[in-house]
């Protein structure tokens, strides 16, 4: 076990000694403005290098800061809590008021593809010579690195960037190696009370999968197209999980209030303890605090009592 | 003069009040936003005179608040006379334009393009809503047996359609969570980012309807009568109640699709006229129709002003205005009838 | 002059009025009678030209479905009471036949200050119509029917809801009408009233007139027993009027 926690570490350590070494501090990577790059599925130019952005999506806030362009963020949403120097406002992500955002003459506005009318909100906002950047929820951990990238490119924090994805993909594959589960080990992942969970066609179900672990919503599939299936408390008690992940403890609930439901003391997971919730917010956001996801999971994994 | 002169029904000072009352919630609505404009430059813009704002402000003006204003003027008016009218046609001081199912059928609608649609279901969902709601008062007339059938029937089987679209809607919604926000955002209703596009198709339909409505509006006090009554006046009671029954569904059914289920408007604007003016007659539906856009651009005025910059959806403040004045309503009603 | 012709109005299958034949003079009272479902209403609502009929309906000379100007109002026994109007609103409507609706000239307001003074309605003009007892509600339909200024006057049991007292004051008000030259017809449960206000009484059975004439006759024929299935009887009383009361079979032993 020594030996395996020394070999990873120090792939850890050399790869991060690497980094500034990588192919692409090589080459000049400073943004060439004017910027046409493609963002969620539809094209933006960048007039110049933005010095005033708002972001209305925690991840991409995450990410900005992350990558050293904290000084070029005017405003976030009111749901980007994270990282707490971050200018928070009253804006809304999910439902953005032109005016408003215009009101603050920003620069750019990130803007979420699910944001409510997003595309004529876009519209509307680049009438008033605002660029919008256009942001889609990652399907996979390329396409999570890939938003990170393109954030660095338009804020000119290209080399910024790159490093910090790949110091993440290190950081997540050490994790891995860790914390790899042996034989069936079965979860599940409560979102809320009313038992939504997610499959492992979701992005935080790929998370789950990289561990070796299997979901036991997958056999759910079918409820759901977007691959959030509700399932009954029967089906969860016949699937008996060895391990329950709870995404709604911000919402109250426990490994004390799990174990109170009827009928769930005899599931594997609440007898042998195994029943862990995850710290709010880590599991939605796509930013660099993916890698915490992976570390919450393996430290729960870690305490798993056969 | 004589003693205990009749009174006038009607008097167009009223209606011009109305009409007054509108072009200055217009003006309010133009004037405030999130973003402070000088109220002398943008009256200056409106009216095309030098001076006036230039630039990012003046789309501002004239692409964001300006199309808002007028669609919620629109909204408003029509929500506002189809509630009216359904109150005439039905007996009921309790109607709602929504009554016969547009608001099932349009919300069935908008969810089918919302749970099916592409990239820019932002350009089909009023397609969905419109024909949504339109169908569902067609299916509530063939539920109800005979297109002529009477009020209570109609009530009923408008009921029956209303049910089946909302379970079938929440069938939809279960079956793809993606789609619970943005619908239950558009049931909210939204008068957010409103564009010319949309106020050209939107007003197209509702003043054709309107235009029905108002034409028909004196002849409208018939229904308050009974059927013979009406009869020996010269007027088909049966005739009047489908013009005004169509034209009242196609007003609702373009101001769902256009922005959303915003509810209260069709009842508390009519009872608000009704019992300012004391009369009964359907010769109020132009003042009612200025009311209504008057009211739903000062509600949308606060809608995007109280809490910003986070938008509340106006039906939240329509009904903050609506559910006391129901309780009013119907303590004047006890009142008296004691 | 109303003739009526060989009638027959139908709903879906079944013959509702069977062969009418009438004719009624002008600045007449006439009284339906009969028991329910002997086609009174429907009659009514035929000769106001709201049912569809096969046959002739005509008014001096002409078939009503082609006589626009026609002017006949009708008296509804349970009106539609609207929410919040009041009286002189409600009464006023009747004035757009002959002005159109939503006029309201001087004339007209004339017009309904007269007809709600000679109802007893002025004092309660402004009154909302939902606050009316059954009384007033009926003064106020007969109102909202004067002010039309009828050639023709179809009241539908025009009494069956008031109480002694105020069945007395609506027919004396109707008799009044009748006066001015305004042909009546009315139905009526109580056949003791009608045969006191009525000229002419019209017999009524499952759709088809048992009889038709003055009423001093018509009361004391047999034909009026058999549409009840002689289950009335007609006395006099020492004034010589008749009066008709409901009377049980004596069982023959």
């Amino acid at each position: 076990m020594f030996k395996r926690f020394f070999r990873s570490t120090a792939f850890l350590v050399i790869a991060l000694l690497l980094a500034p070494l990588s192919p692409v501090n090589a080459a000049n990577t400073a943004t060439k403005y004017p910027l046409v790059i493609s963002s969620g599925g539809y094209s933006t130019t960048i007039a110049k290098k933005p010095t005033r952005i708002i972001s209305l999506s925690p991840s991409a806030t995450e990410s900005l800061f992350e990558i050293g362009a904290g000084k070029q963020v005017l405003a976030v949403d009111s749901l980007s809590n994270f990282p707490k120097s971050a200018p928070i406002t009253q804006l809304s992500a999910f439902e953005p008021n032109v005016e408003a955002i215009a009101a603050l003459k920003p620069d750019l506005v990130v803007l979420s593809v699910d944001a409510m009318k997003s595309l004529v909100v876009k519209e509307a906002l680049e009438k008033l010579k605002i660029s919008v950047l256009m942001e889609k929820a990652p399907e996979n951990l390329a396409q999570a690195y890939k938003g990170i990238e393109v954030l660095g490119a338009v804020t000119d924090r290209t080399s910024a960037a790159k490093n910090v994805t790949f110091k993440m993909a290190a950081l997540i594959k050490s994790i891995l190696n860790r914390a790899k589960v042996s034989g069936k080990v079965t979860f599940f992942h409560e979102l809320d009370n009313t038992l939504y969970s997610v499959t492992s066609d979701t992005f935080i179900g790929k998370v789950y999968k990289d561990f070796g672990l299997i979901n036991i919503a997958d056999k759910a599939a079918g409820a759901d197209s977007y691959g959030y299936p509700q399932l009954s408390a029967e089906y969860v008690l016949k699937a008996d999980p060895d391990i329950i992940f709870l995404a709604d403890a911000e919402y109250g609930e426990s490994p004390a209030t799990v174990k109170a439901r009827a009928g769930w003391s005899g599931i594997t997971a609440v007898t042998k303890k195994n029943v862990f919730a995850l710290p709010n917010d880590i599991p939605s956001r796509w930013g660099p605090r993916l890698v915490d996801f992976y570390r919450t999971v393996a430290t729960s994994l870690a305490k798993v009592k056969k | 003069m004589k003693k205990n002169q009749i009174d006038r029904v009607w008097r167009w000072q009223i209606t011009a009040s109305a009409a007054a009352a509108l072009l200055i919630a217009c003006l309010l609505g133009v004037g405030f936003g999130p973003v402070d404009l000088n109220f002398g430059s943008i009256i200056r813009t409106l009216l095309g005179l030098p001076n006036g704002l230039e630039n990012e402000d003046r789309t501002l003006l004239l692409e964001l608040r300006l199309p808002r204003v007028v669609l919620g003027a629109l909204v408003g008016a029509a929500l506002a006379t189809s509630g009216a009218v359904y109150q005439s046609v039905f007996r009921n001081p309790l109607a709602d334009p929504y009554l016969l199912g547009v608001a099932s059928g349009a919300g069935l609608g908008a969810t089918i393009a919302i749970t099916n649609g592409g990239g820019d279901l932002h350009a089909f969902l009023p397609i969905f809503a419109f024909v949504g709601g339109v169908l569902a008062v067609a299916a509530t007339f063939l539920v109800a047996g005979r297109l002529f059938a009477d009020p209570s029937t109609l009530l009923l089987a408008g009921i029956a359609v209303g049910s089946f679209a909302t379970a079938f809607q929440t069938y939809l919604q279960q079956r793809n969570s993606a789609a619970l926000r943005p619908v239950y955002s558009w049931i909210l209703g939204e008068l957010t980012v409103a564009n010319w596009d949309v106020v050209k198709w939107a007003g197209f339909y509702i003043f054709i309807a309107l235009f029905v409505l108002i034409r028909i509006s004196k002849v409208l006090d018939a229904l308050m009568l009974s059927d013979e009554e009406a009869y020996s006046l010269g007027v088909s009671p049966q005739k009047i109640r489908m013009i005004a029954v169509a034209a009242a569904t196609l007003a609702t059914a373009t101001a769902v699709s256009a922005s959303g289920l915003i509810g209260f408007v069709g009842i508390v604007v009519p009872h608000l006229v009704r019992g300012l003016t004391k009369r009964a007659t359907n010769r109020s539906l132009l003042s009612i129709a200025f009311v209504g856009a008057a009211f739903l651009v000062i509600a949308d005025l606060g809608a995007r002003t109280l809490l910003s910059p986070a938008e509340l959806p106006i039906g939240v403040i329509t009904a903050f205005v609506g559910a006391p004045f129901f309780l009013f309503v119907l303590r004047a009603r006890n009142r008296g009838s004691q | 002059m109303i003739n009526v012709e060989n009638l027959i109005v139908r709903f879906d299958s079944a013959e509702v009025l069977q062969s009418v034949n009438l004719d009624i003079p002008e600045g007449t009272w006439s009284c339906l009678v009969g028991p329910n479902g002997a086609g009174k209403t429907t009659l009514l609502r035929t000769l106001l030209g709201m049912q569809p009929y096969s046959g002739s309906i005509k008014y001096n000379g002409r078939e009503i479905a082609k006589n626009k100007s026609l002017n006949i109002a009708f008296v509804p026994q349970r009106p539609s009471i609207p929410a919040a109007m009041s009286v002189a609103e409600y009464v006023m409507l009747g004035r757009a036949k002959l002005d159109g609706w939503g006029k309201e000239s001087a004339h007209s307001r004339n017009i309904v200050h007269e007809m709600l003074e000679a109802t007893q309605l002025l004092g309660m003009q402004s009154q909302l119509v939902n606050t009316l007892s059954g009384g007033e509600m009926q003064r106020v339909l007969i109102a909202r029917a004067l002010v039309q200024e009828p050639e023709v006057m179809l009241l539908d049991e025009p009494t069956s809801a008031l109480d002694l007292h105020h069945q007395i004051s609506v027919l004396n008000k109707v008799e009044e009408i009748k006066a001015t030259g305004v042909t009546i017809i009315s139905t009526m449960h109580d056949i003791t009233l009608g045969a006191m206000y009525a000229e002419r009484i019209i017999i009524m059975q499952s759709g088809r007139v048992l009889l038709d004439g003055e009423s001093q006759s018509v009361i004391h024929s047999p034909e009026l027993r058999s549409a009840f299935d002689d289950r009335i009887s007609v006395h006099l009383l020492e004034n010589g009027r008749p009066v008709i009361i409901a009377a049980k079979r004596e069982l023959t032993l």
